[in-house]
């Protein structure tokens, strides 16, 4: 019993640290002024989101991303200065429908304290994908579709006239130029794609980032793996895109930026087993995209990239 | 309160639960049990939201922790038979657990994100964010959370103190005068696998793992006395949680990665220079032997020389 006596202090001790960081939760708000008087603070997480909250925020905002180029959202791993980030931003927009796994229930914590919005929050259900297994559980990866990406810039948009209402003309012109400029864009795509034939629209990717780009440009998408990157693809998986490769003849298979390659390389030697040799046709971005200041730094860059590749790839060597 | 504090003292109340339970586990030889949970869990995670189709903290903990408790007591059972070695008992449980996992979610839950790092595992970095409103107060969770934690593991090895050292120096002296190893051993088991599975929750694996076993370690080194151990180990670990998160700071890295290798810089300083068992003292505990042997041998000889 002397030894419960002699560490009863240290309990004690315990509790009083307790007490001392539970009862007195941060109280450090946002500080440094009104919004107005100074730039409006913006922190995000995917790096095609930084780029919307720049483009639609002009010389107003000063945007922080959290997540860099190559960097799989799910998988994101905080750094200390991130903290910061979150906790002094005036907004934090965000890709929502689970995309940033459990930092979701960080920036729905932070909602009390702040607008916390994800971009995809303007996009009615019936647009959104669902896998089947499961209700009320959306695919996130909302942005190859030009069309419904153009809805998280209305989001965006909205979301700086409230919280900085004396330059709402400046947003309001800047996501008009924006949504112009993805229309146009979203003609482009259709046009580059259009030289590949129907028979030939077959995306086979290593993972499942392009299911709203198949239902937006008329691709079957061939993932090898689900969406979960915690499994791994079986041999059942590889004979069966190998199959789908074989049967349609495709010439090109491709990578993501964020998922290792190796898998791809195993579904290219089962079909050339079967007589058909496909090529990797390159790396499509995927969760992010490229580094910042090259063309596949902003989102429309990683679009045509990826468009430009698909088309390379897929459309008959007559036609290139 | 700042964030900085609200995360040492998160990081500082999480090193003291596992410190607690840590230098048993390096004195039974069973200092993976932390990396074997941090795997075991995924099938937990699979059943729970199969069957409550959420991705909910507390569905998540407490189906992480069934079966963070079917492992340790698996392991146990396994050490038990005699067959297998501790090591290999490990090796053998988690891979298995692990993998039943995978299966899970490649059978039923292969289209959406379910993976260890998006439901259990946490980030240090996001604990001041994280609140609860107790009757008005806001408290932040994971300091609540792990100073229940701490609170109870330290009630824990003061009950049951003099059993844990015996069964962990001498089962079969213990078992002779009728302490049962193997209700003590539970009883700690039990202990690693709800500490762990709510530090997941709290700061991510990673941290988990190395204050698990890192500063029990370097105790170890250091004392030969089990109180002193278990005191030292938890003052490394409130060391590692200062210094590393400002080294996390200073180069804007990883909060936990910082505190993780601040706890093995602190385990190679007292592997090279513990007074009594570092690589320094024992070089010269040699080097002297070495000299007195050889002085020795010279007097002798010189003696002989003297006889002839």
């Amino acid at each position: 019993m002397s030894m419960a006596r002699r560490l009863l202090p240290a309990l004690v001790a315990i509790v009083v640290v307790v007490l001392l960081g539970a009862a007195c939760a941060s109280d450090s708000s946002t500080s440094g002024g009104d919004v107005g008087e100074r730039p409006v603070r913006v922190t995000t997480t995917a790096n095609f989101i930084t780029d919307l909250a720049e483009v639609i925020g002009g010389e107003r905002v000063e945007v922080t991303g959290l997540l860099g180029p190559g960097v799989d959202p799910h998988l994101y791993k905080a750094s200390a200065g991130d903290v910061a980030a979150l906790r002094d931003a005036d907004v934090v927009f965000y890709g929502g429908l689970d995309l940033e796994g459990r930092m979701a229930d960080v920036l729905d914590e932070l909602s009390d304290d702040k607008p916390t919005i994800a971009v995809s929050e303007g996009i009615p259900d019936d647009r959104k994908r669902q896998p089947t297994e499961f209700e009320g559980k959306f695919d996130p990866h909302i942005w190859f579709s030009v069309p419904l990406w153009r809805e998280a810039v209305d989001v965006v948009e909205q979301a700086y006239v409230e919280l900085d209402p004396d330059n709402a003309d400046g947003y309001r012109e800047r996501a008009d130029a924006y949504r112009a400029e993805l229309e146009a864009l979203d003609a482009e795509v259709r046009e580059t794609l259009a030289s590949i034939p129907d028979d030939k629209r077959v995306l086979v990717t290593s993972h499942d980032a392009f299911g709203y780009f198949g239902e937006e440009y008329d691709f079957e998408v061939v993932g090898i793996q689900g969406t979960s990157t915690a499994t791994e693809a079986t041999t059942a998986d590889i004979d069966r895109v190998a199959g789908v490769i074989a049967d349609r003849g495709l010439e090109a298979v491709f990578i993501e930026s964020t998922v290792s390659p190796q898998t791809i390389r195993a579904v290219l030697a089962a079909a050339e087993r079967r007589g058909q040799t496909a090529r990797i046709g390159g790396e499509l971005f995927a969760d992010a995209a490229g580094e910042r200041g090259t063309p596949e730094g902003t989102y429309i860059g990683m679009v045509r990239h990826n468009v430009g590749l698909i088309a390379e790839g897929l459309a008959p060597s007559g036609s290139r | 309160m700042s964030d900085a504090m609200i995360i040492v003292l998160t990081a500082g109340l999480t090193a003291t639960a596992l410190a607690l339970l840590g230098p048993f586990l390096v004195l039974r030889r069973v200092a993976l049990m932390g990396d074997a949970v941090s795997h075991a869990v995924l099938p937990g995670i699979v059943a729970a939201f199969l069957v409550f189709q959420t991705r909910a903290p507390l569905v998540v903990i407490l189906g992480a922790a069934a079966f963070a408790l079917i492992c340790v007591l698996a392991i146990e059972a396994l050490r038990g038979t005699g067959l297998v070695a501790s090591d290999a008992a490990i090796g053998l449980v988690f891979p298995a657990l692990f993998a039943l996992g995978v299966l899970g979610i490649h059978r039923y839950a292969a289209n959406i994100h379910l993976d260890l790092d998006s439901t259990i595992y946490g980030e240090i970095a996001f604990a001041p964010f994280r609140t609860l409103d107790l009757g008005g107060v806001e408290v932040v969770r994971s300091v609540l959370i792990m100073g229940v934690v701490a609170a109870v593991n330290l009630g824990l090895i003061t009950l049951l103190w003099k059993e844990l050292k015996v069964t962990s120096f001498d089962p079969d002296f213990a078992r002779s005068i009728r302490f049962s190893p193997t209700v003590v051993a539970r009883l700690l088991l039990i202990a690693v696998a709800v500490t762990a599975v709510t530090a997941f929750e709290s700061v991510g694996a990673i941290l988990v793992v190395a204050l698990l076993i890192v500063p029990a370690a370097a105790a170890y080194l250091m004392t030969d006395r089990l109180v002193a151990m278990v005191a030292i180990a938890v003052a490394i670990g409130w060391v590692s949680s200062v210094v590393g998160y400002a080294g996390a700071v200073e180069v804007d890295a990883s909060i936990a990665g910082a505190m993780g290798l601040t706890a093995a810089v602190i385990f190679g300083i007292a592997l090279l220079a513990s007074p009594r068992h570092g690589l320094i003292a024992r070089a010269v505990r040699r080097a002297r032997t070495r000299r007195a042997v050889e002085r020795a041998l010279a007097e002798e000889r010189g003696a002989q020389g003297a006889g002839a």
